[in-house]
């Protein structure tokens, strides 16, 4: 199915079930809805041609027929006026086909604000577990407001139940207001018949600090987008990722970092363990515009690529525009340390374990990385068991 | 317990051992000595079955096993044990992580039960002191940030928790000082049992002064061109190889 068949089934998708949609929608998302309606069918599936998607075949992922399952009463947010006025304002709804999509099909919008000066001492965790006797398709918004000096951690974990195929579109738009700081944990483990587009846009003003952690234990097409605006004098963010890939699995993660104020920081580090046929994309662009002088940023992505099948495209790109900063980027594409892997046997471990040992270790890398330190043991003992399953399993013997 | 008979092997289509007879027999130290290039390494490297060698011709028998039949972690739970000349790194793979996994891959090939973790804790902090190494570097990943002795301490803590019942040193006193030469040495004599066997790959004699070998070898351009006792490591420390040059 080409790109404008698939971008046609689903606006006929939409016009046959408008009616339904707005009425168990909240006024805030129906207000929008036109504008994104409009978009898209300008807009369409993003192709191969657009450069933001040319690794990942979108219209493909979205071309099986989906059930789309509506809600019939409307969940109306509290904060009624600060989501109405926020809304869509971070995702580029007119200039993206699939943030025009999400907009344009969105029911539903969890939003979690926190007001001034107010510390969470527990993360939030939002799980969405997947379970359907029909193929579902999900397009989720969330909203997380900090103002100012606020500090909240949300984690979001996505499971699914075996044996059914999911498709996902989430935009999450997220403000973090003057010395505010959030953290953003978004934790995949489905599998290989889950589809899904995470677009994440967030806005740091003066001060404030973004950290953002996608963690791709197992699913099946696995697009995350997150574009963060450094907006404000002396603001922070810190893009991390690790996608463990087996199978015909492809992970594609698309960042932006736009230092748009002075003496802002940011930091990227992305790792990927890319086994038997699966493929693997990383993108990150770092704009410093012209007035963004005194900029520190650092950019890294390593992959492990373990067979002769298993592919990884890597893109980091640094733009320029000011004179007085300090900005690296690079990225490394390898295979298992021989050396080390010898080490190992000789110590009296199975070629396997060695194997597995090595490719926990590498993607593993980036939880040394995380603020939130009960994530990390969390983290660590199931990407070792994502490993381990995948090791013992038959199709990597 | 060992047994060499014409061995040959190349490294990319280069023959470097060219007719290796050795005997070790139980509880026997050997100590293999030449110059850079003999092929000392390489033979060590046969003997643990590094997939860059390729055995062409001859045999080795270890306790009356096929070695070359073997693979890498077989040969290592029979009791083969290489102290690395150059020891890796593996950043990202703990210390206790990877022997825990190494003891009880051992343990599994025996037929036994995996150690608990208090069991392997327990073995971990009484064969440290053994080469009296820190704490701190069983905690840390494996070798990385180690100095070039902690990485031959590392070696023999290593020896010490799988108790093999042939130790390959090679070089183990390359990049020691006096005192860690000292300590690795003397905690080699420690774990050493009647019944454990060594071959010790040295251009000095002061690792020798403290391991005592029973037979020395001169190994020149793959072959071994002299055999003898205690006595012939010190006439090379006198007088060099040159005397062995045809």
């Amino acid at each position: 199915m080409s790109h404008m068949e698939a971008t046609a089934q689903y606006i006929r998708l939409f016009e046959s079930e408008r009616e339904r949609i707005d009425v168990g929608a909240p006024a805030a998302l129906n207000a929008l809805r036109d504008k994104a309606a409009d978009a898209f069918r300008r807009l369409g599936f993003p192709s191969k041609h657009v450069e933001r998607y040319k690794y990942t075949d979108v219209a493909a992922a979205f071309a099986p027929d989906y059930g789309l399952k509506l809600a019939t009463q409307p969940a109306e947010p509290t904060d009624f006026e600060l989501v109405s006025k926020l809304y869509g304002t971070l995702a580029p709804l007119e200039a993206d086909g699939i943030a025009a999509l999400n907009t344009m099909l969105a029911q539903d919008i969890v939003v979690v604000r926190v007001p001034a000066g107010i510390k969470k001492d527990h993360p939030m965790q939002i799980t969405n577990n997947w379970r359907s006797t029909l193929p579902l398709m999900q397009n989720r918004r969330l909203m997380i407001v900090a103002e100012a000096g606020a500090e909240v951690q949300v984690i979001l974990t996505d499971k699914a139940e075996a044996g059914q195929d999911y498709l996902t579109t989430q935009v999450t738009e997220i403000f973090v207001g003057e010395g505010a700081r959030v953290e953003f944990y978004d934790i995949e483990d489905t599998h290989e018949r889950c589809h899904r587009f995470h677009q994440t846009f967030a806005q740091v003003a003066t001060g404030g600090s973004f950290t953002h952690a996608a963690f791709t234990l197992a699913s099946g097409l696995s697009r995350n987008q997150t574009d963060v605006t450094l907006a404000g004098e002396g603001a922070t963010a810190s893009l991390l990722g690790s996608a463990i890939m087996a199978g015909h699995q492809h992970v594609d993660n698309n960042t932006l970092i736009d230092h748009q104020a002075p003496a802002c920081t940011s930091r990227e580090l992305y790792k990927y363990v890319a086994d038997q046929q699966s493929s693997g994309a990383f993108a990150g662009r770092v704009l410093v515009r012209e007035d963004a002088e005194k900029t520190d940023s650092i950019e890294r992505n390593a992959n492990l690529v373990c067979t002769e099948e298993a592919r990884m495209w890597t893109q980091p790109m640094l733009e320029i525009y000011a004179d007085d900063v300090q900005c690296s980027h690079g990225s490394t594409v390898g295979q298992i340390n021989a050396d080390a892997l010898f080490y190992m046997l000789q110590r009296g471990l199975s070629e396997a374990e060695a194997r597995m040992l090595l490719k926990q270790a590498f993607a593993s890398e980036v939880l040394d990385e995380l603020p939130l330190e009960p994530l990390r043991l969390r983290l660590a003992a199931l990407i070792e068991k994502r490993f381990r399953n995948c090791e013992n399993c038959k199709l990597c013997k | 317990m060992l047994e060499i008979r014409n061995l040959h092997a190349s490294i990319g289509g280069k023959e470097i051992l060219k007719g290796i007879d050795l005997s070790v027999g139980e509880g026997e130290i050997h100590a293999l000595m030449g110059l850079n290039g003999a092929g000392k390494s390489t033979l060590s490297y046969v003997l643990v079955g590094h997939p860059a060698y390729e055995v062409t011709e001859g045999s080795i028998t270890f306790r009356g096993k096929d070695l070359l039949q073997l693979s890498p972690d077989e040969r290592s739970h029979e009791g083969i044990f290489l102290s690395f000349q150059q020891p890796v790194e593996i950043p990202g793979v703990p210390m206790t992580k990877f022997m825990q996994a190494a003891i009880n891959a051992k343990r599994k090939y025996e037929g036994k039960e995996p150690l608990s973790a208090a069991e392997f804790l327990k073995l971990m902090r009484e064969r440290r002191k053994i080469v009296e190494l820190d704490n701190k570097l069983t905690t840390r990943s494996v070798n990385e940030g180690f100095s070039g002795g902690e990485k031959k301490r590392n070696e023999i803590f290593q020896m010490a928790m799988l108790e093999p019942r042939l130790a390959i040193l090679d070089e183990t006193d390359s990049g020691l000082d006096v005192d860690a030469l000292r300590i690795v040495a003397e905690g080699f004599n420690r774990l050493r049992t009647p019944e454990t066997s060594a071959i010790v790959i040295t251009h000095y004699q002061r690792l020798l002064d403290y391991l005592k070998p029973d037979f020395v070898h001169v190994l020149i351009d793959g072959r071994i061109v002299k055999s003898g006792g205690p006595e012939l490591a010190a006439e090379i420390e006198n007088r060099g190889f040159e005397q062995f040059l045809v």
